[in-house]
């Protein structure tokens, strides 16, 4: 077994987990939500192992997360064996989304996700800072806020 | 902020693809036809969250009451920020809405008028009435006019696809599974088809405001037979079968019998066989949550900070 190949083939399980989308935000991906935090693969015995961060514990996509990683990884050849795991170190903020992730989650689904001071600016016109309506949103992850500039409800990735 | 010199104008702008806003200085048909038919579908989001929440004790297993408990937040916040959009359209406030809602003076879709007898119903709302509001919310949201509506249905419609499929996972364990599970569905169905049928509304007249303005993009009729040609054949493909007897398969279509339209009527005026109930229920819920209400309203500068 060569390094070359190896890292091939995890480079391509790489590419397939990260690839997964969030059963909620069509087009963003496990990997621009930071949820991606190891590979790892056994040529030899055709094993992947994927570690994942939770957003937030209880959240009822994880398992559909998990299996949607599952059968990506699944299907790649050279792979006969996948094991998908959620880990608890390090703890997901959302510190990790992406910078590609951000401009998404704001661009098609206006919701912002807060920088590490105060208010996010609006996911729709940019303005200033958004006001706090409701810590309690659609999901667990997800604030109210309000923004009296353009006046829209938009939704705050919670910490 | 805009506007626009004559209706004529305005209706050109739309027909362009225009998006309205709220600072728009529209007009008033429009704003009032906007804000009836999103404070429709927020009450009615706060009923179906009602429903939802009735069966987080009963739903079989953790998993399962973790996703009824999902949707219920679900629900909920959707209708938080529906208000909130209906609310900022300056007609009544979120207060005069709710008050309104639990006084039985104004609607909420349908399929909330109605007993859940088994978690077979539950399973049927979850597969069957979801999947007929899904059509009709990316009906509207194809065109819709009015950009925060717009912006919100955007979420909606990628939170009830997940849903679905938790939905058509719950359908299949029933489909497969033992004999008492497949009828205790077929029941379920039986209760549920029609009032799916007239979810999607009486066939739309040819001068429906919500089309001409942009709000819907199909009509009544075209979207409930987009949902029939899909769902007839997948509910016989599992095994159930569909209680109209003038169903036929004719030209490669499916045809559905003639709809009594009574019972839409009933629910329309709030006496449907479960609508006092379920008022009576989401006023009760209001009344007895009052208190979290103050103590949120009380701590609200640290609300925000938590936000």
């Amino acid at each position: 077994m060569s390094t070359a190949t190896r890292s091939e083939l995890e480079a391509r399980a790489r590419a397939a987990a990260a690839a997964v989308e969030d059963p909620e935000f069509p087009r963003v991906t496990v990997e621009h939500l930071g949820m991606l935090q190891a590979v790892r693969v056994d040529e030899g015995a055709g094993e992947v192992e994927v570690d994942l961060l939770p957003t937030f514990l209880g959240c009822p996509a994880l398992d559909v997360i998990a299996a949607d990683v599952r059968a990506a990884l699944t299907g790649l050849s050279g792979v006969r064996r996948v094991q998908v795991a959620f880990v608890s170190e390090p703890v997901w903020t959302p510190q990790r989304i992406t910078p590609e992730g951000r401009r998404r989650l704001a661009a098609e689904f206006t919701v912002a996700v807060p920088g590490s001071l105060g208010a996010p600016p609006c996911p729709v016109c940019s303005s200033g800072a958004v006001e706090p309506r409701s810590p309690f949103g659609p999901t667990a992850c997800r604030a109210i806020a309000y923004c009296p500039d353009c006046r829209n409800p938009v939704e705050v990735i919670r910490r | 902020m805009r506007s626009w010199a004559s209706l004529e104008d305005f209706e050109a702008f739309l027909d362009e693809g225009g998006i309205v806003e709220p600072a728009d200085d529209m007009p008033d048909e429009y704003r009032a036809e906007v804000f009836r038919f999103i404070e429709m579908h927020a009450n009615s989001e706060l009923m179906g969250g009602l429903t939802e929440r009735d069966f987080i004790p009963r739903a079989p297993g953790m998993r399962r009451k973790l996703a009824v408990l999902a949707k219920t937040q679900d629900e909920i916040g959707h209708a938080h920020l529906l208000y909130m959009v209906a609310a900022d359209l300056g007609i009544k406030t979120r207060d005069q809405m709710l008050e309104d809602l639990l006084a039985g003076r104004t609607k909420f879709h349908n399929v909330f008028h109605y007993k859940c007898e088994t978690w077979a119903d539950q399973v049927a709302i979850a597969y069957l009435v979801d999947a007929a509001a899904l059509t009709t919310q990316q009906a509207v949201f194809k065109e819709c006019s009015y950009g925060p509506y717009k912006r919100i249905l955007r979420r909606i419609i990628a939170e009830e696809g997940f849903h679905m499929r938790q939905g058509e996972e719950m359908l299949l364990t029933l489909a497969d599974g033992t004999a008492a599970q497949h009828s205790m569905f077929q029941q379920a169905l039986e209760r549920w088809w029609w009032p799916v049928m007239h979810f999607f509304g009486p066939p739309s007249k040819a001068h429906d405001k919500l089309l001409r303005w942009h709000i819907k993009s199909a009509g009544n009729e075209e979207l409930r037979d987009r949902y029939v040609q899909k769902f007839v054949p997948l509910l016989k493909e599992y095994g159930f079968e569909i209680p109209d007897p003038e169903l036929r398969h004719e030209g490669g279509r499916w045809l559905i019998g003639d709809i009594d339209w009574e019972p839409l009527l009933a629910t329309q005026r709030n006496v449907g066989p479960d609508s006092a109930r379920r008022i009576a229920t989401a006023r009760t819920a209001w009344e007895e949550a009052a208190w979290v209400r103050r103590a949120l309203d009380a701590a609200a500068p640290r609300a925000g900070a938590a936000a």
